[in-house]
């Protein structure tokens, strides 16, 4: 069909000084597909596309732009004809500058023919390109926020706040999360129990705020602005619509089973357990020593819990306030705490009196004791000597792991962990965002954080969410996590499909479904895309065994054929 | 649907980094306007200056490139490069902040790349300006520039012109939101470490400059003495900070730096020694303490060295440089030859003012870090600016003080 | 489908001209690499065509085939680097595929060395020229590949 008209730009004459447009042009003149060609010496600034535009509206009529790369101003051109009225599957745009003029400057002969295949590419890509098709969402205007620890709080009362809707659902009893089973934070000693406190009176006083308890999730299904989640909390049975999902699951404290005769002897307790008997009552002893990477930064778990080392040095100092004889020891292999606060804190522990002894992790303390602990050996890796040091309580700091829950709300999401099961985000400079798109991840669900830290992540997981449902319909184009708007989604011929569910395998987005097709008397799977979700990425395409599986910006037949006319 | 102060004033974003990025695009998607003030001629702060990020050991470009994009695009979001606040005051009702921009002589919205200026221009005072930028523009350097004009004629886009002045605005905001990152400090008055005084003695932002793929050696590792490759390299950590005498603090984000450089030099010229001297090893975030592993695990390995080195020279000759260290393992001092010597440690929050005598337009501590309001308050803060942090706690910081922000009911406070 | 039957095109010795390298390049490492190297002006050997693509993850085995049957001969795909690819792993399932491809190619007498995929990042400017020589010179030293199997360009209607 004789629809597209070509526009050749010359960028004020840098591509035409090596390509012979004159060649081009004629060529191009020839083309059946080709109804007008025009030479412009700078579409970027001349403002054209707007004439450009009108003059493609009529029939099925397309443009391809001739000029420089796309990541020069071709995109601009590009995006002044999507104003103009052109949509992206009525456009294509040919880099002959970087891509041609400006890297064959020396073989003007060779550059020209280069130039030709490269149109030829290029029409034969806008030929085939199909109508994107762009769904328009509803956006739910409510968030679900899923645990109620200290990221969960911060993120519920962060929406809160700004005026959005939000359901809590805990597992618990109560809101609190770990922030509920230790005595004092650090680095000020504060109570974590006002903050707790402050939480439970928002939720009931504010309208924004529906607090759930002793929830079982037992659904979840949707896309971003549409999740449906089934849940009983308290027995009743109950459903939530929300527009996004902040998971703030929260990890768990490893027990040290296996570890310095935990079990074995008295008086050997884990870092929590220390934190139990503080809120009970104060704890008198005159030799404590802390003992850091207990089943951490080891093989098992290669990883850093980020807050042993301020924690010990938190009860090191409560059990020195509540003792002015005691001696308190920690037993470190670095002191994991950077920055300006943390290194403030870890000064003062010293200023204090806390004894740091470092060891090595191929010779780690040893517990000496019958029924209680009554010594703990160990080499000072710094000095070299062995010391035995009197103990009357040897606390362990043992690292967070993932909940027990991890696995479950990971597959009730569809969201991926990490090796350690611990929640994973797609991208560097996005840590709260997952593969699915409104599902965001928050707190040491995603990986051992303080509780400090895990109320920032939970607001800024608020922040992402407050964002999204803060509209009231979106397009799917806008997931797409590239410049400019994703060109629509994979699409299946259904009567073609196999259902072999390759596709479905292959999606990094877990946007592929098999679902069953019928009508007929005829059942059979085939595959189903969910739009939103779907990023263009054309995986799903190229392990189609019979091509039923296509994208609209360049299917099978415009990649055959751009290769067949790739040097012709 | 977001309530908040509904205000048409917009926030202030001051620093075009990570941080800075994530808090205008954040605001911009809750509907708020944005101008993003940025002192250099480019989005993506220190991150793009990078070569590589830990602990995904890929280059930060295509994601901060992404974002970017994003800022640029954004209808909600004003983009003001070469630009500072240079004063702010704080009304009963707005916030007055005062931008000054430093003219760019070659508009770059006009700019299409052809590259005449700098054919034109007899002092070679045109160059491209940041190498990523989407679209590319050439840039005149003030300093080199003698104003003769050649380069204006030959434009063809009419993009040139040299007597463009500065600019100072003021505006109405609603808030400010400070990303503005961190800065060198520089080493010569620690005479320990000998900074000054041999080539092949560089900091770590110098280093990762001098090796990068996309730098002057395109990736090699070379010594920048004789530009041969190395027999060896010492990291050397905590230079200049955990130092009463420079930085009482610890830069939170060079213990993952070397380990990253190491792991790369490893990965280009296997036979090159590596050693890095270390107080603490702060592997503290995601995957970073098995990154660090992974040094150790290496073929030829990564040696780890417990130890603050004492005095760092060049040997007589010059050909190479002794390190003086006591080895806290094993309680041994010894002597070691290093062909270069990277140190790690010295960054402090940037000047918001440099060289200017005027007051800081917001209240910062005694180390430069902006003074942060507790409990959702201003002033607000990410990133650099508010404490050591790493890509990911500046993003996240940056978030959090978007929502805050945005949850304001109240306005600004005077 | 209707399946039209061409005429090849004119089938020289490798050491008679200089060798047809197809790059499918992703949109953004990929490209991005290309375009620094437009961006300095680096001459180039004017032997190669690129097709770009939103992830290497969407270069079907199918197509790097028919490359080789329309008169390629070499083909690179040009990719992200594991673990940076802006689609979420989607290369890590491209990259199997591929070398899977490049066994069936030394099956089918094509050679695995014909087909090099390669992960770069847009920041490694230098590397889309150094890749693009290289393979070019390794490419020039084999015998030309003997395609009278595909004596007929078949083209899809």
């Amino acid at each position: 069909m004789k629809n597209i008209t070509v526009f050749l730009c010359t960028c004020f004459d840098e591509i035409n000084r090596v390509v012979d447009y004159e060649r081009l042009c004629s060529h191009l003149s020839d083309d059946p597909r080709v109804a007008a060609v025009t030479v412009s010496r700078g579409l970027c600034v001349s403002g054209g596309a707007g004439e450009i535009g009108a003059s493609v509206k009529s029939g099925d009529g397309r443009v391809l732009i001739a000029a420089c790369s796309p990541l020069a101003r071709g995109d601009q051109v590009m995006r002044d004809l999507e104003r103009a009225g052109v949509p992206a599957f009525r456009r294509h745009l040919v880099d002959l500058r970087e891509g041609c003029a400006w890297i064959h400057g020396n073989n003007p002969a060779a550059a020209t023919e280069k130039a030709l295949d490269l149109l030829n590419m290029g029409l034969t890509a806008l030929e085939y390109k199909e109508p994107s098709a762009d769904v328009t969402l509803k956006i739910a205007d409510e968030v679900l926020v899923i645990g109620a620890g200290p990221a969960g709080m911060a993120a519920a009362t962060a929406l809160a706040r700004c005026g959005v809707d939000v359901r809590v659902l805990e597992r618990g009893a109560q809101p609190g999360g770990m922030l509920g089973l230790v005595s004092r934070s650090y680095p000020d000693n504060t109570d974590p129990s006002e903050k707790i406190a402050a939480f439970r009176d928002l939720a009931a006083s504010d309208p924004r705020i529906t607090f759930h308890s002793k929830v079982k999730i037992i659904s979840a299904r949707g896309y971003a602005g549409n999740f449906t989640v089934r849940f009983t909390a308290e027995g009743e049975e109950l459903q939530a619509h929300a527009g996004a999902v902040i998971i703030a699951t929260g990890g768990r404290v490893f027990p040290p089973k296996g570890y310095y005769r935990y079990g074995e002897v008295r008086e050997v307790v884990s870092q929590i357990e220390l934190e139990a008997r503080f809120r009970k009552g104060p704890v008198k002893k005159e030799n404590a020593v802390f003992i850091q990477c207990v089943g951490a930064r080891c093989e098992e778990r290669p990883y850093c819990s980020t807050i042993c080392c301020p924690a010990s040095i938190k009860n090191a100092m409560r059990i020195m306030d509540e003792n002015e004889n005691a001696r308190v020891w920690i037993l470190h292999r670095d002191i994991m705490m950077p920055g300006t606060t943390l290194e403030a804190y870890y000064k003062k522990a010293m200023e204090r009196g806390v004894r740091f002894i470092r060891y090595a992790e191929s010779d780690p303390p040893r517990i000496l004791g019958d029924e209680a602990v009554e010594t703990v050996e160990v080499r000072d890796d710094i000095t070299g000597d062995r010391r035995t040091i009197p103990a009357d309580l040897v606390v362990l700091s043992t690292p967070l792991i993932a909940g027990t829950d991890a696995e479950a709300i990971g597959d009730l999401f569809g969201i991926q962990r990490d090796s350690y099961g611990f929640f994973r985000e797609i991208y560097p400079l996005h840590p709260v965002e997952t593969r699915i798109d409104g599902v965001y991840i928050c707190g040491s669900a995603r990986w051992p954080v303080s509780s400090e830290q895990a109320m920032v992540q939970g607001e800024a997981a608020a922040m992402k969410a407050a964002a999204l449902v803060g509209r009231q319909t979106i397009r799917a184009s806008e997931f797409s996590r590239v410049p400019g708007a994703k060109f629509g989604h994979a699409r299946v011929n259904e009567d073609t499909c196999s259902g072999c569910g390759n596709c479905a395998a292959v999606c990094s987005f877990d946007a592929i479904r098999l679902q069953r097709r019928s009508g007929e008397g005829e059942f059979r799977m085939v595959s189903r895309v969910i739009k939103v979700r779907c990023k263009a990425c054309g995986n799903c395409l190229s392990v189609c065994p019979n091509g039923s599986m296509q994208m609209p910006e360049m299917n099978t037949k415009a990649l055959y054929g751009m290769v067949g006319k790739a040097f012709s | 649907m977001m309530t908040g102060k509904e205000s048409q004033n917009p926030v202030i974003v001051a620093g075009g980094g990570v941080a800075g990025l994530t808090a205008a695009l954040d605001l911009a998607a809750a509907g708020r306007y944005v101008e993003l003030v940025e002192s250099a001629e480019h989005l993506g702060g220190r991150v793009s200056e990078l070569d590589k990020i830990y602990p995904g050991d890929h280059c930060a470009f295509c994601p901060l490139w992404t974002d970017i994009r994003r800022v640029e695009d954004h209808e909600n979001i004003r983009v003001r490069l070469t630009s500072r606040i240079t004063a702010v005051e704080r009304k009963p009702d707005s916030i007055r902040v005062t931008i000054t921009t430093e003219p760019r002589y070659i508009d770059e919205s006009l700019c299409v790349f052809c590259g005449r200026c700098r054919e034109a221009c007899a002092a070679d005072a045109v160059r491209p300006s940041w190498e990523h930028a989407s679209p590319p523009s050439f840039f005149i350097d003030k300093t080199g520039c003698t104003k003769c004009g050649d380069c204006v004629d030959q434009c063809p886009t009419g993009a040139i012109d040299i007597e463009r002045p500065p600019v100072e605005i003021v505006l109405s905001a609603d808030d400010i939101i400070w990303a503005t990152g961190f800065e060198e400090v520089d080493l010569t008055p620690l005479p320990e470490f000998g900074y000054g005084t041999h080539p092949d003695i560089m900091t770590s932002l110098e280093f990762e400059n001098w090796i990068a793929e996309a730098g002057v050696n395109q990736g090699r590792i070379l010594r920048r003495s004789n530009g041969k490759e190395p027999r060896n390299i010492a990291f050397i950590q905590c230079a200049g900070a955990r130092d009463r005498r420079l930085l009482p603090y610890c830069s939170g984000v060079c213990c993952m730096h070397a380990l990253k450089q190491a792991q790369w030099i490893k990965r280009r010229a296997p036979e090159v020694g590596c050693t890095i001297f270390y107080t603490d090893l702060r592997t503290v975030g995601r995957d970073y303490f098995d990154y660090g592993l992974r040094s150790l695990r290496m073929t030829t390995g990564v040696d780890l060295v417990r130890g603050r080195p004492g005095m760092i020279r060049p040997l007589p000759g010059g050909d190479a440089l002794a390190l003086k260290y006591e080895n806290t393992e094993t309680q041994a001092v010894e002597i070691a030859r290093f062909d270069v010597v990277i140190l790690n440690g010295n960054l402090a929050p940037s000047q918001l003012l440099p060289g200017s005598e005027a007051d800081s337009p917001v209240d910062l501590d005694s180390q430069g870090f902006v003074s942060a309001g507790r409990d959702g308050a201003a002033p607000f803060a990410c990133g650099f600016s508010r404490e050591p942090a790493d890509i990911a706690e500046s993003v996240l910081r940056a978030s959090s003080s978007a929502v805050t922000l945005a949850g304001r009911k109240d306005g600004p406070e005077p | 489908m209707a399946v039209e039957v061409s005429n090849n095109h004119k089938q020289q010795k490798a050491t008679e001209r200089t060798p047809r390298i197809l790059v499918f390049a992703c949109k953004w490492c990929g490209l991005i690499g290309a375009d620094g190297a437009g961006r300095k002006r680096e001459p180039l050997p004017p032997n190669f065509r690129v097709i770009p693509v939103e992830c290497v993850g969407s270069v079907e085995p199918d197509a790097v085939i028919r490359a080789f049957a329309d008169g390629m001969d070499g083909v690179i795909v040009m990719g992200c680097h594991l673990g940076g690819c802006r689609f979420n792993d989607a290369n890590h399932a491209a990259f199997k595929r591929l070398e899977l491809l490049r066994a069936l190619l030394e099956g089918v007498g094509i050679g695995r060395d014909r087909l090099l995929v390669t992960f770069g990042t847009a920041h490694e400017g230098h590397q889309f020229t150094d890749v693009l020589r290289n393979f070019t010179n390794l490419i020039a030293k084999k015998e030309s590949l003997d395609t009278s199997w595909t004596s007929s360009r078949a083209r899809m209607i």
